[in-house]
């Protein structure tokens, strides 16, 4: 009798550790393994959005018809938070998004293949070179590993408006603080909102507006602060939380403004075409293209859409020095090939073709969410269809001339304790609960920043 | 105290130890002798597989938080850096922390008061005969029945600047009083607690109702005839009935309040400006950020453990400590009163 308990037992015990193991990882692929033409391989991102990633895919389904591409899409938190466990868990994606800021090639890096010798295969030992400038440099990590590849570049430093609100409000587009409130002001009377933007919670989309307004006091001063060679409470520091103050007593930022963040809230109002304005960086130029606007105003709630005409605008002279916000960008993200993947021979055909083809890079051009990391690909105008495009092909044209001389890096030379400190800076600035002085809100972002090395070796 | 309440009392310690009387003495019953191995169940050696594995996990998992709290790591392929005691110093450095403890005290306290006062007040009314009684019973139940995330986008349509609470307040004629309730640091904590209260009603009514059925009805009946009201039957009989439910509600809320989450998370996400934070959102920020320090995150961790441990353990000994007290002074007030 005992015996048999005994063996029960034993049974038992092996079956829940035989359980246990098979929650584990299976066996990874070679990392030198040869690109394939077959396979299945998933793809997460935060962007580009669904629709877009569709017509990716289908395009390099043409050339490879034997190779599945899943593509799943996130909200960026939601990226953030899903990403790192899933791939710690061995059941996360084959590729996966991976971008400049914060620091992340070195925190979701170290789960990705060095992609070197597949770009040096695929484009030569000069290949570094044949992305745009800073692009390759940005994705790599500081054990000096190639993490992912540039699918491509973004800028922000401006705002995009709804052509047809102003038409209807009788309004001109803002140059600078004056002509903001005026046009806030026509805008409103015709029941719409002026400017959408949402500071709320955890994510860091606001720095964008801190930066945008911190260029139009000082353009050097947001990089000097990342990088540790200028506090956040130098009077340029407090200037800009000045201006960020009387912007939503001057009603130029809503009341509603800590409710939400900017993904959703903003989005979907600037999307259901009830508000003017919104600061979105340049991936938000695919919405001036017919199938993605009309799909991105459903996504926003608006049943059978009519697509509004969107046009970029350069952030005004807020500060009255002369200058707005000059453009400011880095590469977007790259796309990185899970170590753990079981597909990383057919992931490597994926990214390859994706990063390092024409046909891929003009696929990225032609989508209009991405500047192409490839040199040298521009979109095809033939086979974009805009909503207007008599208006919105010059000012898109424009806007990725000036978009690709950017110098200035958007959130590679940040920490993401200083992008979180900036965040609570402005929410203590919008908090109309809060009596803190500007001066001491600037001080405490200072003391919970800490500096960057990023691009200073 | 009053005459009546003492005569309660006593005809209440009367009936429970003429109910005590009645039940089979233990000691009287054919006694078996056992040997070492007769003290374990017999199904032990079953449950032995699945005990050593979920026992072994959660032990695991604190022994290993406590190890990493000593280091400063950011997961999977990263190096570990050993810092000594430096998360728990800057831990204890951060205001954030401290007012993630604070709001957890408010937290606490409001939605443990609030419970037990809407728990006792629902069960009491559906003691009593009132109508359509299991129509209300659903309606109080449900909001335990639905998940958090479920309801999360319904609460921000509620307290968000253009929602529906303020337009309420807008066509009374209260306009004034519509504000930014869940992006300003005054009201988002309130609004936090509001949710939480809304749904632990539902659970204090389920174990208070069922408490209530247990209560002897001969001892009500007895109060009744001493000439106590529906107030002085449930505040001198029913509650002092019920009291370790109290007990139990009150450790677990304390838990439920350290380790609260996910309706922070979907409404405030702890903001603005931290205003909403607590130790499960900090922790959760710090562990699935970008730059996340699980050393951090560990020591947060080790340090609401021993919170909940140690509270929970003097709410226990407390309580513990006022039930032997309790019957010594009934007594004495009721030798005080024949005395008299």
């Amino acid at each position: 009798m005992k015996t048999k308990k005994f063996l029960a037992v034993a049974g038992l015990a092996a079956a829940s550790v035989l359980i246990l193991s098979g929650c584990g990882n299976g066996g990874a692929a070679d990392a030198n393994v040869k690109p394939a033409t077959s396979g299945e391989v998933n793809w997460w991102g935060w962007t580009p959005d669904t629709a877009v990633a569709k017509r990716y895919i289908a395009e390099f389904n043409k050339e490879y018809p034997d190779i599945t591409v899943n593509y799943k899409n996130f909200e960026n938190v939601d990226y953030r938070n899903t990403l790192v466990p899933a791939l710690e868990s061995g059941k996360g994606p084959d590729v996966y998004d991976l971008s400049a800021a914060g620091g992340v090639p070195d925190t979701w890096g170290p789960y990705a293949i060095d992609l070197e010798p597949l770009a040096k295969d695929t484009l030569g030992d000069d290949w570094k070179k044949k992305f745009s400038a800073g692009y390759v440099d940005q994705l790599t990590g500081s054990d000096g590993r190639i993490v992912s590849l540039p699918l491509g570049g973004m800028s922000a430093g401006f705002l995009w408006y709804n052509k047809n609100i102003f038409d209807e409000a009788g309004a001109t587009v803002p140059t600078d603080y004056t002509s903001w409130v005026d046009a806030c002001a026509k805008i409103t009377a015709i029941g719409k909102t002026c400017f959408a933007m949402a500071a709320g919670g955890d994510d860091t989309f606001p720095t964008e507006m801190y930066h945008s307004i911190a260029n139009s006091v000082d353009p050097e001063f947001f990089i000097k602060a990342s990088t540790g060679k200028a506090k956040w409470n130098d009077p340029a520091g407090i200037e800009v939380l000045e201006i960020i103050a009387k912007m939503k007593k001057d009603g130029i930022i809503a009341s509603n403004v800590l409710d939400g963040t900017q993904y959703p809230q903003a989005n979907e109002a600037f999307m259901k075409g009830s508000a003017a304005m919104v600061q979105m960086g340049f991936w938000y130029t695919q919405y001036a293209e017919a199938n993605s606007c009309a799909a991105s105003m459903e996504a926003a709630g608006v049943a059978n859409p009519t697509c509004f005409v969107q046009l970029p605008l350069e952030f005004p002279d807020v500060a009255g020095k002369g200058h707005g916000s000059q453009y400011f960008g880095e590469v977007d993200y790259g796309l990185a090939i899970a170590e753990d993947s079981k597909n990383i021979a057919a992931s490597k055909t994926f990214v390859s073709w994706m990063t390092m083809s024409e046909k891929g890079q003009q696929n990225v051009a032609n989508a209009l969410d991405l500047l192409p990391g490839l040199q040298g690909v521009k979109p095809d105008w033939n086979a974009i269809s805009l909503v207007d495009k008599s208006v919105q092909q010059p000012a898109i044209e424009t806007l990725i001339a000036d978009s690709t001389a950017t110098t200035q890096t958007r959130q590679w030379q940040a920490t993401e304790k200083s992008l979180h400190g900036i965040v609570v800076a402005i929410q203590r600035v919008l908090d109309p609960t809060l009596s803190e002085s500007i001066p001491d809100i600037a001080a405490k972002l200072q003391d919970a920043s800490e500096a960057s090395t990023a691009g200073t070796k | 105290m009053s005459n009546t309440s003492i005569r309660m009392r006593e005809r209440a310690a009367v009936t429970g130890t003429d109910r005590e009387q009645s039940r089979p003495s233990r000691a009287t019953g054919p006694r078996k002798r056992r040997g070492a191995s007769g003290l374990l169940p017999s199904g032990f050696m079953w449950i032995l597989p699945a005990l050593i594995i979920s026992v072994g996990l959660i032990y695991y998992s604190i022994a290993y938080s406590g190890f990493l709290s000593f280091f400063s790591w950011g997961g999977g392929r990263q190096h570990l850096k050993p810092v000594g005691l430096d998360n728990y110093t800057e831990i204890f450095s951060d205001p954030v922390f401290w007012m993630a403890i604070r709001n957890t005290v408010i937290y606490f306290v409001v939605v443990f008061t609030v419970q037990v006062i809407g728990g006792v007040l629902f069960a009491a009314a559906m003691h009593s005969r009132v109508i359509m009684a299991n129509v209300y019973k659903v309606i109080i139940v449900i909001p335990i029945v639905v998940a958090p995330a479920t309801m999360a986008p319904a609460h921000i349509q509620v307290w968000q600047s253009d929602g529906t609470l303020n337009r309420i307040l807008e066509a009374i004629g209260l306009g004034d009083l519509a504000q930014s309730w869940i992006g300003q640091s005054t009201t988002s904590l309130l609004v936090v607690i509001l949710v939480g209260c809304w749904g632990s009603i539902g659970f204090g009514f389920i174990l208070y109702f069922g408490a209530m059925t247990q209560i002897d009805p001969e001892m009500l009946e007895a109060g009744r005839i001493d000439g106590a009201g529906n107030f002085r039957i449930l505040f001198s009989l029913v509650l002092p009935n019920v009291r370790s439910i109290t007990i139990s509600l009150a450790i677990l809320n304390l838990i439920t309040a350290l380790k609260l989450f996910d309706s922070v998370w979907l409404i405030t996400q702890g903001g603005p400006a931290h205003s909403s934070e607590f130790l499960g959102t900090m922790i959760y920020s710090e562990t699935s950020g970008a730059s996340r320090d699980l050393g951090y995150a560990s020591a947060l961790s080790i340090i609401l453990m021993l919170i909940a441990v140690a509270t929970s353990i003097i709410v226990q000994r407390s309580s513990r400590e006022r039930a032997a007290a309790r019957p010594r002074r009934g007594r004495r007030a009721v030798s005080e009163e024949r005395n008299v």
